[in-house]
């Protein structure tokens, strides 16, 4: 017998699995109309949906509120651009960032995670506001200009490999990543280990009383965020072929929670579902009038008094009674 | 030697440590607010930076009809007054009995923050605007050259900071904001309107900030994201100071902004900012409290 969470899950991924039909729908009349702008846009949106999955990982299953995400997706976007610079690898760039998110996510961790509640949104915000004024201010990181000129790239599977610089070849690239990094997050929830997190931001006091170590699981949630908005910025550089500090910035992380809370905290598709939302509205409120941020920023006050549960928090109880079982609210 | 010392300090030490002194002032204005509201509402406002630059528009507005600046002090104070009261009833109440007040009423407080930054660039245009001078001329102080008005905003700020202490911890209204700082429910049953405290120290909170808007608008000129740098310093005197300590705000936003304003003396100015969220970050493992206690409390 599935439990709630199961049930909810399901409903996720079944939303998920809508998306995905979309996005190759989108991707196929892009492909036939010859579209260059619409599909690096939709490129973009998904990778910023990535940076919005990591947020949720914290936000939405440990309860703990980063104002500082945008310190792994720059530091991925970074590295993933000077190791393109040196060696035109996708892999390389991969590889690189998955290993210093790790390490950077572990210090990071270990340094947030004395502190709980409002504490712990200020610390990842004061840390990234560090990083972002050292990078700022660092001539080898091409201080305020960013580094410029990331050569295109090829990934290569092997059998095949993609072009950074097709339009459409490169967005279904992301989309496949972006996906990969959802069901890894949707797994990892799933097992006790997510449980343990779920049971964490319950209440953290009873958790010790089952016998389990409230300190590993909080870091190592933090570091699993870290690893995918790092990853999520890797792709970046290979897009727009630059990075800039601007991707460094607390408009970054601030957009990020903008992006999942609209789109619905906790559920893992709606950060998805948010990072399209958001990145369409802008384009469509951005060509009537350049003041996007007002209508923006007026539609996440409304999702944060009237929808505390986002866009998700409407559509996803709907799949759910479609999928059958009781729901429970 | 002596006099090598004594010329080193008059020439380079004592006048960067005015400009910090300026900057501090400053600093604990808006940073006060920021405290006072923390303290009794539990609240981390996002957007007390853009009540900040709200003052100073307001301000903008009402000069460009030729209010004289002095009494653009006191109808500022009394036009932000009543934003902040409509902004806790109809805003932020609205989320604040949610069971994770502090993420909700962040999130809150950061949308409406970002709202009123376009508001401002749609009414007044991204182009800084800098008004005049209030007070023109200079003094010398100790061989240091003053600018008056920069003076005056040490003395008005110092007279500011301790009329609020004076009503927070020697009226009869300051302890009943104390008091429902320190048990709401406790204070509600002993007769405290503890609905028009919260609202009204809001609403007090950020028309401090509006005020150190129309100060520092001579000096740091008026633009719509003028609330976003000034915010972050403003932030970490809080929590170096301990979240909702008014003590706590004087004393580390006077040493924060000297420990700013002499090191950039010996590294690149560049520097500071790291530096200090450094010593915030620093400052939230090892003591997240702060140096003093919060309002209401010990």
């Amino acid at each position: 017998m599935a439990d709630a969470l199961t049930r909810s899950m399901r409903a996720s991924h079944v939303l998920a699995a809508v998306l995905v039909v979309a996005a190759l729908i989108f991707a196929a009349v892009g492909a036939a109309i010859d579209d260059t702008f619409y599909l690096r846009l939709g490129t973009e949106a998904l990778i910023f949906a990535g940076l919005a999955l990591s947020v949720d990982i914290l936000l939405g299953y440990t309860g703990l509120l980063s104002l500082g995400q945008a310190l792994y997706f720059g530091l991925g976007a970074y590295l993933s651009a000077l190791v393109l610079m040196v060696t035109p690898s996708f892999w390389a760039a991969m590889g690189a960032t998955l290993i210093a998110a790790i390490v950077v996510g572990a210090i990071g961790g270990f340094i947030a995670n004395r502190v709980r509640g409002v504490y712990f949104a200020l610390i990842t915000f004061g840390m990234a506001q560090i990083v972002a004024k050292i990078v700022y201010n660092t001539r080898a990181l091409g201080a305020s200009d960013g580094l410029i000129g990331v050569p295109v790239i090829n990934v290569n599977f092997g059998i095949a490999s993609i072009s950074s610089a097709s339009p459409v070849g490169f967005f279904l690239f992301t989309l496949a990543f972006i996906v990969v990094l959802y069901a890894l997050a949707a797994y990892l929830l799933d097992t006790p280990f997510g449980r343990l997190l779920i049971a964490l931001k319950a209440n953290e006091r009873r958790v010790p009383f089952l016998g389990y170590s409230t300190v590993t699981p909080r870091l190592t949630a933090y570091v699993i965020a870290a690893v995918i908005a790092a990853l999520s910025g890797a792709l970046y550089p290979m897009l727009r072929g630059f990075v800039s500090p601007e991707l460094l910035f607390f408009s970054t992380s601030g957009n990020a929670v903008i992006t999942l809370v609209t789109g619905g905290v906790g559920t893992l598709v709606g950060a998805l579902y948010g990072g399209i939302l958001l990145t369409v509205l802008k384009s469509v409120v951005g060509s009537y009038t350049e003041h996007h941020l007002i209508v923006i920023g007026l539609l996440f006050m409304g999702a944060v008094i009237f929808l505390p549960r986002g866009l998700m928090g409407i559509v996803r109880p709907a799949v759910e009674r479609w999928l059958g079982g009781k729901v429970v609210p | 030697m002596m006099t090598a010392a004594l010329e080193y300090f008059q020439f380079v030490l004592a006048p960067q440590m005015l400009i910090g002194l300026v900057l501090g002032v400053a600093v604990i204005l808006v940073a006060l607010g920021l405290t006072i509201i923390f303290g009794l509402l539990d609240v981390i406002n996002m957007s007390h930076g853009e009540f900040y630059a709200l003052g100073a528009f307001i301000a903008l507005a009402l000069a460009s009809i030729g209010l004289p600046f002095w009494l653009l002090l006191l109808l500022v104070l009394l036009m932000m007054l009543p934003v902040g009261y409509i902004v806790e009833r109809g805003l932020i109440q609205r989320v604040f009995h949610s069971g994770e007040r502090h993420v909700t009423t962040l999130l809150l407080t950061f949308g409406l923050g970002l709202v009123m930054e376009d508001a401002f660039r749609l009414a007044f245009g991204p182009n800084p605007h800098k008004p005049a001078t209030p007070i023109a001329g200079a003094i010398d102080v100790f061989g240091v050259f003053l600018p008056l008005y920069r003076l005056f905003l040490i003395a008005g700020g110092a007279v500011i900071v301790a009329l609020v202490a004076l009503v927070v911890y020697r009226t009869r209204l300051g302890a009943m904001v104390r008091a429902a700082a320190f048990d709401r429910h406790m204070a509600a049953s002993l007769g405290v309107p503890v609905q028009h405290v919260y609202a009204g120290a809001f609403a007090f909170g950020v028309a401090l900030a509006g005020l150190a808007g129309v100060l520092l608008a001579p000096i740091y000129s008026v633009f719509p994201t003028m609330g976003r740098d000034f915010i972050l310093m403003a932030f970490t005197v809080v929590i170096v100071g301990g979240m909702g300590s008014i003590a706590g705000v004087i004393v580390a936003g006077l040493l924060l902004t000297q420990v700013q304003a002499i090191s950039s003396l010996y590294i690149s100015p560049v520097w500071s900012d790291p530096i200090v969220f450094g010593i915030m970050v620093i400052m939230l493992m090892v003591r997240p409290q702060g140096l003093f206690g919060r309002l209401g409390h010990g």
